[in-house]
């Protein structure tokens, strides 16, 4: 175990609420696990110096933050600012429940297998649940902000259940200010025939360091749409697992990450497929730039009795910079025959017809560049159901764009 | 010939792909206003000639010189030579998923207009514009918001290319092959939308491997591209004649080095 | 429908016979002993037996490796026999006349051209029984054309200086675990060297034999092509059915120096175990080549035998403008486990690799590829392209796509894409509605399905993995 680590759970004991068995469920495992090195294969292309470095503590006294707004959207507000719970929405639309009290869903939807996710379970000390009830649409999309100010160390822990038949859209965003370090995990149980649109939004770049996980699990015709969008940072490591527990559920991920700098991230995405008939579809794009590294590992999991599985996995990479690196890893792992599975990866540049397309039309090769990398981040932005959404990280990105050194 | 009043000139030129000779030693005076078609068998170099001038990655000039009105096209970056008034309407027009058509016109428009010393247009204004070249090529207004070419038919392609080349105002169009896949009716679309820019500013270099496409764009002069340079030119009559007897009599005809204009 | 394939992959293993060779076999155990006696047996050199002693003490220190998809029970290397050969070989035969009879029946059983009419085939065969080369046909005739090709164990002596600078040179001692332990105990196996500019007259091939109870065989295979030089070399392996599981660590070294080809061709056929898994061969290989500027290098396998596979014949393509292919063919059914693929390590600029790779799953087997695709920073417009194709037969088996893509050169492009599809019922009612048996119908699928690899092959040996496949599927339908 690491001396951070070791830190890290002394403050174990502090929390005293309605989880208590979890939390001592997975401190045991937690104690059990090796810290990982370059051998261990989820973390074989990121080590965790950063986190062992970190100087981030839990803080007693935070200052005020606020969320950035959104033009056009009106959210309903969940807000932690250094891992503390310090805004609710005053008024809940009928159907929706937020509490905090215990909840069966927690630490059973996110695998064990996560080693953060195992502190987040040890650490987090305002879980909030949200329940939308049975058949209930709720049109307001909730937003989880997770403030950082600087210098602090937080860990928060959402559990979402969509009762059968309802639907729901959570944005999950994060920002943090100088050195701070973050786990923000998330569970979602979306029910039979229910539906979730998510979002997951990690902007913050610089000294952050964070390492959190988006898990979801699908019940009978559950529909899931998400999308996320990272930019590096210290180290930043997103775990997502969508586990198909009922026939015809179906699962589009769309996930877009943006490196330049130094910047290090790291998406781990897992598809279990338990059950027969269910589909996924997952298109995911990065671009790295300067002296960043990016790395990418899709697991698809056909398990024996899901037959009749539709599964695809695209994932496509630029790489701007003889410095930068792209590291992916698509991965099938098929224990049923009647089953379309397919993943494709590439790592290339831009494409040099359609550079010398926009030259011949006058564009220079720099705005070329430009305008063809945005593009090829845009086709996924397009896809986002939430306009609004779409509107507010478009011109963050192309900012970004206009940042990158692209060469 | 003088100099004097001619808008593209290419002497002697020689140019290669991949260490292999294409171009070998093509000459061709055009003016202000002319339209000049090249004609020639598959593999002539026909589109090798567009790629050369416009100045595309891989096509190596080794010998010669081409101006445009008088500048050294061959010194000239990719897009410096767009915005000294070449523009080349491609034979398979590339899709470019994500960068909607709207947006890349318009940077397109906005680099030729600063290259003119003009103010760029403001988004309405250049909306506006936009839509009227719509209209003139006959592409629903909805096109703008798609991709570049992405899920264009063939025909919307070369309508899409048109467009641009209503917009850019450029002074040098060379269409290449801009008749190929298209049935007559999109082909006189097409055509009209070129006819509709000539003017006695502006030259054409009709790229076609049949006659066909003359009949609705009447060129001033023809040529025939044979191995990399031009073996025989004449008038519009000259298209007629190839139309009739296909390409292979020139090869009986001994090779002529100089113009017969 | 099922049931029909699964019936066909029931089939006997053909070359599952054990031969009445007498032969002189250590007692099971490793330790610094076996290796001096493993030395003294082959006469070697003082260097060689430094060299071994420094592998076995690398590999005391090496832990075996658990990354593979692929589930065993664990070697015991103490109760394995570090060396086995044919009493007869004592005194080495001359020529094929000299060869113990026995012997020449078994390789006539596998249908190996050692004999004379045989030889017409015109491709020059080096047998390895156990831990001995016992022949080498052709040998004058390539010589004429200045081609070594002889067993590793007379190479050391003979050619001490082209062993000391290339014996690995491509798999360093400390590669893996495997393959330091052949490097400590490696028997036999062949050499070749094809001088500059030459084109190597015919085929070379090299057939090995696990005949021994509780052996381990541990050849290893070193082709040096020169300068300008091509070569095309072919590989087949069989072992008697037996219950208990026998270790194969093999390692190959391949050098391709400037502008030089090497194809090298492999059709595995150990056996498998039986369908409950009980025996078979433990398949632990290490092939690697190296290409120098210009070189090419081209590994295509048929793999099709083995209880448990764990290769990844690979290529380091140093050189500018060199190139790297891999086409792999692997069958596995009953209770095999193949964790098979490839490494390309683009490091010159404008290197180019390919990799085509096919699994068939069937029975209640695992079959992954794993491949790792790698362009260094100073791979300048370097290309990679990755086909993996895998194809399931039945509902009890799994089939596993494990690609690390890792660049670091913007300029360089890499595409990896992979599929995964059944024989359907819809392709098997076609073929039986034509009149085709469904034995036949699933046979032809899978050759279609594995074609681009096959034609990779040299023709001979195109023919036998075709009928090694129908073989390996034979009554796997009804």
């Amino acid at each position: 175990m690491s001396e951070w680590l070791q830190q890290a759970i002394a403050h174990a004991d502090s929390i005293q609420d309605g989880f208590a068995e979890q939390r001592s469920a997975s401190l045991a495992l937690l104690k059990d696990t090796k810290w990982p090195n370059r051998k261990t294969e989820a973390w074989k292309y990121t080590p965790l110096r950063a986190v062992e470095r970190s100087s981030a503590v839990i803080k007693e006294d935070s200052p005020e933050l606020m969320p950035q707004s959104v033009l056009g959207a009106d959210f309903l507000e969940l807000t932690f600012v250094d891992g503390q719970l310090v805004a609710l929405p005053d008024e809940l639309p009928d159907g929706l429940t937020i509490t905090m009290q215990e909840s069966s869903i927690f630490a059973t939807i996110k695998p064990e297998r996560h080693l953060f996710g195992l502190v987040n379970d040890v650490l987090a000390s305002d879980i909030v649940i949200v329940t939308v009830a049975e058949g209930v649409q709720v049109e307001q999309p909730i937003r989880i902000n997770n403030l950082l100010s600087s210098g602090a160390q937080a860990h928060i822990r959402t559990v979402v259940e969509l009762k059968p038949k309802s639907s729901l859209a959570v944005v999950e965003t994060s920002e943090a200010h100088g050195n701070t370090l973050a786990t923000a995990f998330t569970e979602y149980l979306v029910g039979a025939e229910a539906k979730l649109e998510h979002y997951r939004f990690a902007l913050q770049t610089d000294d952050n360091v964070a390492v959190g996980g988006s898990h979801f699990k699908l019940l009978e015709k559950a529909v899931l749409n998400s999308s996320i969008i990272g930019f590096g940072s210290q180290l930043q490591r997103i775990d997502t697992d969508i586990i198909h527990a009922g026939e015809k559920a179906d699962a589009k991920l769309n996930a877009i990450y943006l490196l330049d700098g130094q910047e290090l991230f790291d998406l781990h995405a897992t598809v279990e497929h338990e059950v027969p008939n269910c589909t996924t579809e997952e298109n995911i794009r990065g671009i790295a730039a300067d002296r960043s590294r990016a790395v990418f590992n899709g697991r698809i999991h056909i398990h024996r009795d899901a037959q009749k599985t539709l599964a695809e996995l695209n994932n496509r990479n630029l790489l701007l910079s003889d410095k930068a690196e792209i590291n992916t890893k698509p991965e099938l792992e098929i224990y049923a025959d009647d089953v379309r599975c397919a993943h494709g990866a590439t790592i290339a540049e831009i494409d040099k017809k359609a550079l010398y397309y926009l030259q011949t039309r006058g564009v220079s090769k720099s705005q070329a560049q430009l305008m063809l990398s945005f593009g090829f981040i845009n086709e996924l932005i397009d896809q986002m159901p939430n306009a609004e959404l779409a509107e507010w990280v478009r011109p963050i990105i192309r900012d970004r764009f206009a940042q990158m050194e692209v060469k | 010939m003088s100099n004097e009043n001619v808008l593209l000139s290419i002497k002697d030129l020689h140019a290669s792909v991949e260490e292999k000779n294409i171009i070998k030693g093509l000459n061709l005076d055009i003016k202000p206003g002319e339209v000049h078609a090249i004609m020639g068998p598959n593999g002539a170099g026909k589109s090798t000639m567009g790629y050369v001038l416009s100045g595309r990655d891989g096509y190596t000039v080794d010998s010669g010189s081409a101006s445009l009105a008088g500048e050294d096209l061959l010194d000239m970056d990719v897009e410096d030579r767009a915005r000294a008034g070449l523009f080349l309407a491609f034979q398979y027009p590339v899709e470019i998923p994500g960068v909607s058509n709207l947006e890349f016109l318009k940077v397109s428009v906005d680099a030729q207009r600063e290259a003119r010393g003009e103010e760029s247009l403001t988004s309405a204004e250049f909306l506006k514009v936009a839509k009227e070249a719509c209209k003139q090529v006959n592409l629903p207004v909805s096109f703008l918001k798609r991709g570049v070419n992405e899920g264009f038919s063939g025909g919307e392609k070369k309508r899409n290319e048109i467009m641009q080349m209503i917009l850019l105002k450029p002074k040098l169009c060379i269409l290449d092959e801009t008749d190929s896949g298209l049935d007559i009716d999109a082909m006189q679309v097409v055509a009209n939308g070129v006819n509709s820019q000539r003017s006695s500013e502006r030259s054409f270099i009709v790229v076609t491997h049949y006659q066909r496409l003359l009949d609705y764009i009447k060129p001033d002069f023809v040529h025939v591209l044979a191995d990399g340079k031009i073996v025989k030119s004449g008038d519009a009559s000259l298209a007629k004649e190839l139309e009739e007897q296909g390409y292979a009599w020139l090869q009986t005809e001994p090779k002529e080095d100089e113009l017969e204009d | 429908m099922t049931e029909q394939i699964d019936k066909a992959l029931a089939r006997e293993y053909e070359a599952g016979f054990v031969s009445a060779v007498e032969s002189e076999t250590f007692e099971p155990g490793l330790n610094e002993d076996v290796i001096r006696r493993i030395s003294e047996v082959k006469g070697e050199p003082e260097w060689m037996l430094e060299w071994r002693l420094k592998a076995f003490r690398v590999w005391q220190e090496m832990e075996e490796p658990n990354w593979a998809h692929v589930d065993y029970e664990k070697v015991d290397f103490q109760a394995i026999s570090y060396y086995s050969a044919p009493k007869s070989m004592k005194d080495k035969p001359k020529s094929l006349d000299e060869v113990d009879p026995e012997l020449l029946r078994t390789y006539e059983k596998l249908g190996i051209p050692l004999v004379e009419q045989q030889m017409l085939a015109g491709v020059a065969v080096d047998a390895v029984f156990d831990s001995v080369s016992v022949v080498t046909t052709f040998r004058e005739k390539l010589e004429e054309a200045g081609v070594i090709f002889c067993p590793i164990s007379e190479a050391v002596h003979k050619y001490p200086e082209l062993l000391k600078k290339y014996l690995g040179s491509v798999v360093p001692t400390k590669d893996n675990f495997f393959a330091a332990l052949n490097c400590a105990v490696f028997t036999d196996g062949s050499f070749v060297y094809i001088p500059k500019g030459v084109r190597c007259p015919m085929e070379l091939s090299t057939y090995f034999r696990i005949n021994e109870q509780n052996t381990g065989q541990f050849e290893r295979t070193l082709i040096i092509a020169d300068e300008g030089s091509h070569v095309s070399y072919l590989e087949g392996c069989t072992a008697p059915q037996r219950d208990e599981n026998q270790l194969h660590a093999a390692v190959v070294e391949l050098v391709a120096l400037d502008d030089a080809e090497i194809k090298y061709s492999t059709v595995q056929n150990w056996y498998p175990g039986d369908e409950e898994g009980k025996g078979g061969i433990y398949n632990f290989v290490t092939k690697r080549g190296i290409c120098h500027t210009n070189a090419k290098i081209s590994w295509t396998q048929v793999e099709t035998g083995s209880s448990v596979t764990w290769k990844y014949p690979s290529c380091v393509l140093k050189g500018d403008n060199s190139i790297g292919e891999f086409y792999s063919v692997a069958l596995t059914r009953g209770r095999q486990q193949a964790d098979t693929g490839t490494k390309m390590i683009h490091i010159g600029k404008n290197t180019k690799s390919t990799i085509i790779s096919k699994g068939i799953s069937a029975g209640k087997s695992n079959n992954s590829y794993r491949g790792l695709v790698r362009m260094n920073p100073g791979a300048q417009g370097a290309r990679n392209f990755t086909q993996c194709d895998s194809l399931l037969i039945g509902d009890q088996c799994g089939a596993h796509t494990f690609p690390y893509v890792e660049s670091r050169n913007p300029s360089a492009i890499v595409e990896h894409e992979a599929t995964t599809s059944k024989v359907s019922d819809d392709q098997m009612f076609l073929c039986q509605q034509r009149g085709i048996d469904p034995e036949k119908a699933v046979s032809m699928i899978v050759n279609g399905f594995c074609k681009e690899v096959f034609k990779e092959l040299p023709m001979e040996f195109a023919v036998e993995a075709g009928k090694l496949l129908e073989i390996s599927l034979e009554g796997s339908v009804g």
